[in-house]
């Protein structure tokens, strides 16, 4: 198990359900490989820094999330293959501080009992 | 002439001294924090080089790794179209 943030760039012109109705997609592909998703997070409409498919926007969302490798080989068809998608990046998380923001709960609780001990 | 030298000199060791700035703060560098990466690229969208940005090899390297992230997913500009 690793963990992975994916970031994909949605069609401007779908509406929040159509959008809500991707991510649980997308989601739902994590979920059925045995993977976990530690958060999910909707940027929401961005001006993009340059034109992709002739659209100067994008709907941005950012999904962090612990898996395998099948994962990814399906996260990567299914995105290459949906229309809507113009843009994604799947990459392993460097920085331990976005590992942290999962684990801070357990770190925090862990402190705390400590506190409590004291 | 000698005195223009003296200058020139003083200059380059002023410039050479400057410490990393994510050595000193410790700092993360990521690729989804636009406004960051924007201060080390040129207004033309090439990454600015280490000579002037004063960023050690390290750091210099995360950076641009992440600046090419960026562009992948159009935070940042490959190039800066100029309309005349």
């Amino acid at each position: 198990m690793r963990a992975y943030e994916c970031v994909y760039i949605l069609d401007p012109a779908l509406d929040e359900s159509a959008v809500n109705e991707k991510s649980d997609k997308f989601s739902e592909i994590v979920k059925s490989r045995k993977g976990s998703i530690t958060s999910m997070n909707q940027w929401g409409k961005r001006k993009l820094a340059y034109p992709i498919n002739k659209s100067f926007e994008g709907i941005y969302t950012l999904m962090k999330f612990q898996g395998d490798n099948a994962i990814l080989t399906e996260l990567n068809r299914v995105f290459r293959f949906d229309d809507k998608v113009l843009r994604h990046l799947i990459v392993l998380e460097e920085h331990p501080e976005p590992e942290d923001t999962g684990q801070t709960e357990d770190a925090g609780a862990e402190a705390k009992q400590e506190d409590a001990l004291q | 002439m000698s005195a223009m030298r003296k200058k020139k000199k003083i200059k380059e060791r002023k410039t050479t001294s400057k410490p990393c700035r994510f050595c000193v703060d410790g700092s993360a560098i990521d690729y989804k924090d636009e406004i960051l990466l924007r201060r080390f690229v040129t207004d033309r969208g090439k990454i600015t080089p280490r000579r002037i940005t004063g960023t050690c090899a390290r750091h210099q390297r995360q950076l641009s790794r992440a600046i090419k992230r960026a562009r992948m997913i159009a935070l940042l500009p490959y190039v800066k179209i100029y309309y005349r």
